[in-house]
């Protein structure tokens, strides 16, 4: 047909196939979800139409309730996972470094750790929420969620180090604090990246759920929970969809600094 | 004083209340500028021996020196090339060679003049900004031998340095070794288990027993380099070391009754085997 053949030798034509696939995929997702609409026919599954109405109208004008349009809410989410992110971030990877080097306090806080980690970060949220502020509580949820991965990749890196590359830098004249920042660190950066990366889609789960639960200031989970409460569920799914998108461009843009460093150190 | 002494080096390692004797009484004295090479069967503790003077290892008993001074700890002064490159995979090639100027506080112009000077010397000019696993193993040696040149050290320490390429690029870097050698006048102390390397390169050639580790033989060469593979008398100082390499191999088996039985699986039979320590090493 037109004397068009596939070729996998060409760059263009694999992303032309992926491209086409991605949207036939899309496509076939929107079309399920609007026969299910229609089906199950009740007004807490709106169909696409309407849902895209009503992103325009979030996006442009913003919603009556809060006076915030989309954006705002976005912001406020973003901002709040980012300091709950930088806290962990702050925490975890001192505490990993020095956790992977000295045995002994890798001995004396694995039963914390340990007991800690099964309970999930949005069962700490009444607690963080009434022990500190509506503002504080929502960002320390996102800090435990993020703070696990990140530690405990953290000092499995430490633990991965090539004995010979700290024995050559000794050998090359490098005094302990040199083999502590010029080794130890650089070796542990992909293990850090890599509980990012996990860290990075638990706390964004994390900070939608703290917000349903914490009602101040916008955020994605505070105007999904506002917005059921008030049967507008056209606006429900742009919120969803919107936590969607979000999340994929905040795991994207760790996992895409990953790869160029792995390609950099000729990991694969 | 020699350049380099071991004097009645001992190590005993310890684990679990068991002691092994790795190396039982070892005193060598190397001179400047000379390449001698440590053979042995293999875990016989040729590393171990490396390693002390590199300071890496503590012996148990004895002492190091190097140049008068007591070896404590390791130090830029004595070089160390390892057999698996132990390259820094997240800086290019001239900053791994760069490495120990840069935490020796040597500064930038001397640094770049000198690692300039290293990567002509192992002809990789052309790859300074090269990342590590873009390089051949060939190549990658060559960036470790000029890592530890590059400190100006009193020894260099090559721990197998070839031991992890084939054959042909192993030869390629024996003549390289010795074109730098003639450029560098370097003590080199050299571990590995290729007779055919250590007669081709050495000045001397130190022969060590299985574990625990005394030494068996020291042989002189005093022939210069590069040495044909194929003359009559470097076939023949081959033969005989592989001879008495093969002296010490035959020994090793000749202790079957201390080995641990043959497990034919079964979890219950693992469990008990672990319960008698006595039987749980064969090398005692």
């Amino acid at each position: 047909m037109f004397g068009f053949k596939y070729d996998t030798e060409n760059k263009w034509h694999r992303l032309g196939r992926l491209l086409l696939i991605m949207a036939a995929s899309l496509l076939t997702f929107v079309y399920v979800w609007w026969i299910l609409a229609i089906i199950i026919n009740t007004p807490a599954i709106p169909t696409p139409d309407l849902v895209w109405a009503a992103m325009i109208k979030l996006f442009n004008e913003g919603d009556i309730q809060t006076g915030l349009s989309m954006w705002d809410h976005m912001a406020a989410s973003l901002k709040r996972f980012l300091g709950g992110f930088a806290l962990a971030f702050g925490v975890a990877v001192p505490l990993g470094l020095l956790i992977g080097y000295s045995r002994f306090l890798d001995e004396f806080s694995r039963p914390v750790l340990e007991f800690l980690k099964p309970i999930a970060p949005i069962a700490w949220a009444p607690v963080f929420i009434f022990a500190t502020t509506l503002t504080i509580g929502p960002i320390l949820v996102v800090f435990v969620g993020i703070f696990f991965p990140l530690l405990y990749n953290t000092i499995f890196g430490v633990k991965k180090i090539e004995p010979s590359l700290t024995d050559a830098a000794k050998t090359l004249g490098a005094k302990e604090r040199q083999v502590f920042y010029k080794v130890m660190l650089p070796c542990t950066t992909p293990y850090i990246m890599n509980g990012m990366r996990i860290g990075f889609g638990i706390g964004w789960m994390c900070i939608v759920a703290a917000e349903m639960i914490a009602p101040l200031g916008g955020g994605l989970g505070y105007f999904i929970s506002l917005q059921s409460t008030l049967s507008n569920w056209p606006y429900v799914f742009v919120g969803l969809g919107v936590i969607s998108v979000l999340g994929i461009l905040t795991t994207g843009l760790v996992d895409y600094a990953y790869r160029l460093m792995a390609k950099r150190m000729g990991i694969e | 004083m020699s350049y380099i002494e071991l004097n009645n080096i001992r190590k005993v390692f310890k684990k679990d209340d068991k002691e092994t004797v790795a190396i039982d009484d070892i005193s060598l004295h190397i001179e400047k500028e000379e390449l001698v090479s440590i053979l042995g069967p293999s875990g016989c503790g040729k590393t171990t021996v490396l390693r002390m003077i590199a300071g890496l290892v503590e012996p148990t008993s004895g002492e190091v020196f190097v140049d008068g001074t007591k070896v404590v700890a390791p130090g830029s002064d004595r070089g160390m090339v390892f057999q698996d490159f132990a390259l820094f995979p997240w800086r290019s090639v001239r900053k791994n060679i760069e490495f120990g100027l840069e935490v020796n506080g040597v500064p930038k112009e001397e640094r770049t003049a000198r690692v300039d000077k290293y990567l002509e010397i192992v002809g990789l000019e052309k790859f300074a900004d090269a990342r590590v696993h873009e390089l051949s193993g060939g190549m990658k040696q060559r960036v470790g031998i000029a890592r530890a040149l590059v400190n100006h050290p009193k020894v260099v320490l090559m721990d197998e340095p070839f031991g992890a390429l084939d054959a042909q690029t192993r030869n390629i870097m024996q003549a390289g070794l010795i074109k730098i050698l003639d450029k560098t006048d370097q003590t080199i102390v050299f571990v590995t288990h290729s007779v055919d390397e250590a007669v081709f390169l050495s000045d001397r050639i130190v022969i060590l027993t299985k574990r625990p580790a005394r030494i068996k033989d020291v042989i002189e060469i005093p022939w210069p380099r590069p040495r044909d593979r194929a003359s009559p008398e470097f076939t023949a100082l081959r033969k005989r070391i592989l001879t008495e390499l093969e002296q010490e191999n035959v020994m090793d088996q000749g202790a079957p009754a201390d080995k641990p039985p043959k497990l034919t699986g079964g979890l219950l039979n693992r469990i008990r085997h672990r319960d008698r320590p006595d039987s749980e090493t064969g090398d005692k």
